[in-house]
């Protein structure tokens, strides 16, 4: 029965897909109005102004684009042109650099701040003021101050990954039921073996959803970054294909950016069923 | 003007009986000679005299004339002192050879795009990457941060940068400027018939950047028509790519922006073109090869390098015959990343323009190095007329500092090229002559502007 | 029926209260008070001058309503909470903090989650034996899990666990740092009948066979009489007091199905349950003439004269 529903589930997802492609494909086929041209000036204007053909790509073209990049994802063509390949490997880079400054500071920190109420009070308004900053107002002061565009994307991802997880870690540190720190107490554990053996596995669920939240985060302001300072990654790609007013490969790399965060996603939450303890 | 203030400390007498011409006798002058790196900085000093003025007549004139406090002044303004003929003479070894140029995907980039693919640069022993860059603001931030060694700017934005307009006062030059006219005025197809600006109010318009002679020239033109640029129409600042997409979003009526962006608006059967920039002032520079002041002092041999290889690139792309192949070599995604047919529309001057006619015209966009003083000067007007520079400012001084019109002779001249004679020159927009000797007159006889 | 002998009710003057001698004060509460702040700048006292003695060996309850302070004099026992003022001096030391020495049976058993039943005894164990082998740590465990009939569940997790079974390792956890003294805090009220009267069982067993001291909470009458060898009447808080100290009068080999049965169960009940009712509160207002704090009330119940009267009435009828 469940595995019918499985499969149910799973046709049915497969007829929506085609009936939206279809109806995608349907409505970009289209062909416009145009108006007579003489065949010299014809020869300087573009398919939309000369056949009315929609300025929308539709399925079979970014299927299209979609298998160009996937034969050949990692050509180098000089600074400006490279692979969509290589163009993910920067990104994931940046955000593997910038998300892992961010947890080896986040834990540590939100780790002592929530073992203090004192603290956690203290600097309370200080996280709550940083964590809605968008990740986008930080670039300029990062690129003023650190003057190199690739570390100021490092930053800013750094940044924005940093709060919801030190938000967390304080959290799942500060409400670490007091009777299993008693129970420590009791047993006359150390402050060392009491933060690891109690309250890290108890606080680590909540930290992992920090976590969670701020990888989705971390690959949202990759892909925004990249398109300010450019040069590389997946963003720059977006950005360069935008420049050329490229629908059909800004959808592709959508789908690519959102595969990519679907996977980043689909890891941490593996993580966090591994520390996930039932009560 | 702090930008200006003298180093020298007190006035120097020049002529006095010693080598700095400060003391009696050469006896005093090398008792107060000072050490370290002041002594530098002064040997320095007193090898850019020289080298400004090889000729003692000439020097003692040049003295005369403007006196002594003003030629300390006058000094201080090349303090990027081997930044002069004898640096760029000697054609000496580049201090390095791996540099990185940032460029904006348009056409007027062309000079420093295609010295890459067309090897310019590499014949002047450089590994030069060009650096395709997102916006007018992130070109100056990395070129502030050293990330790029030099850059493609709007010509304004080296004087704004100079100045401390939008950023910190950091000194830059153009020894050369990329490319005149090659700009039009796009306008919304819907906007066919209401081609009289002065029916325009209410418009919404699309500029580059701030700090651009597209700003100018459409404040310009709409005010030579009676609009008002800052209370009539709204004046967006949107980054290029956004410009053909919100203009068929219907976000705004037009834009003033390089031609490939315009050509592709009508390619995509968006827009017209309105008119040319050329016909608001045939000839009026529109990018830049900037270069921070600071890196020439650093690296005086690789920035002469890189600028030969620009200038050259420059004088190539000026011959019309040269023009299709340009547009092959710059097309592709590595570079401006649009149809070849496009970017052929713009250089070779042949192109739809979006009414239904073919035009022809070979000077739409034509590429002269020569960095004239009097271009900025007229820009500096502009840029007080619509109240972004405060205050009294010393427009010669200003434009001499930032537009390198002499070195850039000098580098001409040894690459066998045919500078002009002069470094300033008088030029018309739109049938009123400027006469860069007299900037505050031009600027007062303006109805509509925001200075006092 | 002559096991029913009535005891005497010997309410005797505090002068002929069977006094405990220092040798056998192995735990001894002395004047400890608990304040805490309340709102406008005064202090709440939740008891104050509290005296009580323990004996080595000695299962000690108390009972009392809610607020009385039970789980505070736990807590300070267990050094989990410091007392306002005085001090608690075990086997002649006053104690500063938890210790090992005094393992604590939480209400809500209180065991890690993420550990499994022989993790979480394990834990304790070699918290106690730091640098025993992980081999010894697991055999004592194991010891442990066996002890309270856990045998065969040492690789579950706590929430795979029932409520019965779940507080079974928190005893074994308990036993297995083989402390001094256990302290319970009503570690049986969350469970079912059934359930509870079987632990209840077990760890009267244990502690018969150990010869535990042991300080608990409670307040099911039935659970002190039948664990406990003196039961700390505590009167109703704040500001309670100890309003006297019973002494369990059956006999150490108890049985508790047959419980009531037993010579003076009644008695000591009906005892229990008028304090319960009414004595805690009427105490708490106004103590009997020349009560000491320092030396509360000593009380054997017996028969009241209801039941005497009840049992002389009975006799002739059966006699007949």
């Amino acid at each position: 029965m469940q595995r019918s529903l499985t499969l149910r589930a799973g046709a049915l997802s497969l007829i929506i897909l085609a009936l939206a492609l279809f109806g995608w494909q349907i409505a970009v086929s289209g062909v416009g109005k145009t108006e007579a041209m003489d065949p010299e000036y014809a020869a300087l204007m573009g398919e939309t102004a000369t056949t009315g053909k929609s300025a929308m790509p539709g399925p079979l073209d970014v299927g299209a684009t979609i298998w160009k990049h996937l034969k050949d994802p990692f050509y180098d063509r000089g600074p400006n042109d490279k692979g969509i390949g290589i163009q993910l490997a920067y990104s994931i880079g940046r955000v593997a650099l910038g998300y892992g400054l961010a947890v080896l500071v986040a834990i540590p920190v939100g780790f002592l701040i929530g073992m203090s109420p004192l603290m956690s009070r203290a600097l309370d308004p200080f996280i709550q003021i940083m964590k809605p900053v968008s990740p986008l107002a930080w670039m300029p002061l990062a690129l003023y101050t650190i003057k190199d565009s690739s570390l100021s994307a490092i930053f800013v991802i750094f940044i924005c990954a940093l709060w919801p997880m030190l938000i967390n870690t304080v959290f799942g540190v500060s409400s670490t039921r007091k009777e299993w720190l008693n129970v420590a107490r009791t047993l006359e554990v150390g402050p060392v073996r009491r933060a690891f053996t109690v309250i890290l596995p108890a606080a680590a669920p909540t930290i992992l959803t920090g976590m969670r939240i701020s990888i989705g985060i971390a690959w949202l302001v990759i892909v925004a970054a990249e398109m300010l300072v450019g040069g590389t990654g997946i963003g720059y790609f977006v950005w360069n294909e935008w420049n050329n007013l490229s629908i059909t490969d800004v959808i592709t790399s959508i789908l690519v950016i959102g595969l990519v965060g679907m996977v980043l996603d689909q890891l941490l939450a593996r993580a966090q069923a591994l520390v996930t303890f039932p009560e | 003007m702090a930008l200006f203030d003298n180093p020298f400390g007190t006035p120097r007498r020049l002529r006095g009986g010693c080598s700095c011409g400060g003391h009696a006798d050469q006896a005093t002058h090398e008792a107060a000679l000072p050490s370290g790196d002041a002594a530098i900085t002064q040997a320095v000093e007193a090898t850019m005299m020289r080298a400004l003025f090889p000729y003692a007549a000439e020097r003692r004139a040049f003295l005369r004339s403007v006196g002594l406090a003003t030629a300390a002044a006058a000094v201080n303004q090349f303090l990027p002192t081997r930044f002069v003929a004898e640096a760029f003479a000697e054609a000496g070894k580049p201090e390095k050879t791996d540099l990185k140029v940032g460029f904006i995907p348009i056409t007027c980039a062309t000079p420093i795009i295609m010295a890459k693919p067309m090897g310019f640069y590499e014949k002047q022993g450089l590994n030069v990457d060009v650096v395709k860059t997102a916006g007018w603001a992130v070109v100056r931030d990395k070129t502030l941060n050293k990330e790029y060694d030099a850059a493609h700017m709007l010509a304004p934005m080296p004087l704004a940068l100079t100045l401390g307009l939008g950023s910190n006062p950091v000194p830059f030059a153009v020894p050369a400027i990329e490319n005149v006219n090659g700009q039009a005025i796009c306008l919304a197809n819907k906007h066919k018939d209401n081609r009289d600006p002065k029916n325009w109010k209410g418009f919404k318009l699309a500029i580059p950047f701030d700090y651009s002679n597209h700003n100018y020239l459409l404040r310009y033109y709409l005010a030579e028509h009676g609009i008002d640029p800052d209370t009539d129409v709204q004046l967006r600042l949107v980054p290029p790519p956004e410009m053909v997409a919100n203009l068929r979003a219907d976000n705004i009526d037009g834009f003033l922006a390089p031609d490939n962006l315009v050509q592709r608006a009508v390619y995509d059967g968006v827009g017209f073109i309105h008119i040319l920039s050329k016909e608001i002032w045939d000839g009026h520079p529109c990018c830049s090869f900037s270069v921070a002041q600071d890196t020439i002092r650093e690296m005086p041999n690789a920035t002469a390098a890189l600028l030969r290889a620009v200038l050259q690139a420059t004088a190539y792309a000026s011959k019309p015959e040269n023009r299709k192949e340009i547009a092959a070599a710059i097309a592709p995604a590595n570079y401006l990343n649009q149809p070849v047919t496009v970017v052929e529309q713009v250089l070779t001057g042949t192109y739809a323009d979006g009414l239904g006619s073919v035009k022809k015209d070979p000077k739409r966009i034509a590429f002269d190095p020569f960095p004239y003083e009097s271009f900025a000067i007229w820009t500096l007007t502009q840029m007080k007329r619509w109240g972004q520079i405060k205050g009294d400012i010393d427009y010669a001084a200003v434009a001499r500092q930032v537009y390198r019109a002499t070195d850039a002779a000098k580098l001409m001249r040894q690459d066998g090229m045919t500078p002009p004679e002069t470094t300033t020159k008088t030029f018309v927009v739109m049938g009123k002559t400027f006469d860069p000797s007299k900037p505050k007159e031009y600027l007062e006889s303006f109805a509509i502007k925001r200075a006092s | 029926m002559s096991t029913l002998l009535p005891f005497a009710r010997q309410a005797r003057p505090v002068a002929e209260t069977r006094r405990t001698t220092s040798s056998d004060k192995f735990i001894s509460i002395e004047g400890i008070a608990r304040r805490y702040p309340a709102p406008g700048g005064k202090q709440t006292t939740i008891f104050e001058n509290l005296w009580l003695p323990v004996r080595r060996g000695e299962f000690v309850c108390m009972i009392g309503h809610s607020g009385c302070g039970k789980t505070t004099v736990l807590n300070i026992l267990a050094g989990l909470e410091a007392p306002s003022e005085g001090v608690v001096i075990v086997d002649g030391q006053a104690i500063a903090g938890t210790s090992l020495d005094r393992a604590v049976i939480f209400q809500g058993h209180a065991l890690l989650p993420w550990r499994s039943v022989l993790g979480n005894v394990a834990y304790a164990v070699s918290s106690r034996w730091r640098k025993a082998k992980r081999a010894e740590v697991e055999a004592r465990a194991r010891k442990a899990i066996a002890t309270v009939g856990l045998a065969g569940s040492e690789h579950k997790r706590p929430s795979e666990l029932s409520g019965g079974m779940k507080q079974r390792v928190g005893i074994a956890r308990a036993l297995s740092i083989e402390p001094k003294i256990l302290l319970m805090d009503e570690p049986f009220s969350a469970l079912d009948a059934l359930t509870r009267g079987t632990l209840q069982d077990e760890v009267r067993r244990i502690c018969v066979e150990t010869g535990q001291t042991v300080f608990m909470i409670t307040h099911d009458v039935d659970e002190a009489i039948y664990l406990a060898d003196r039961i700390v009447l505590m009167t109703n808080g704040p500001e309670a007091k100890v309003a006297e100290i019973v002494e369990n009068p059956l006999p150490k080999d108890r049985d508790r199905t047959q419980l009531h049965h037993a010579p003076g169960y009644y008695a000591l009940r009906n005892h229990l349950i008028d304090f319960l009712v009414t004595r805690s509160r009427t105490l708490r207002d106004a103590m009997p003439e020349g009560y000491d704090p320092m030396h509360p009330p000593v009380v054997r119940p017996s028969l009241s004269e209801a039941d005497a009267a009840a049992i002389t009435a009975e006799k002739p009828a059966l006699r007949a």
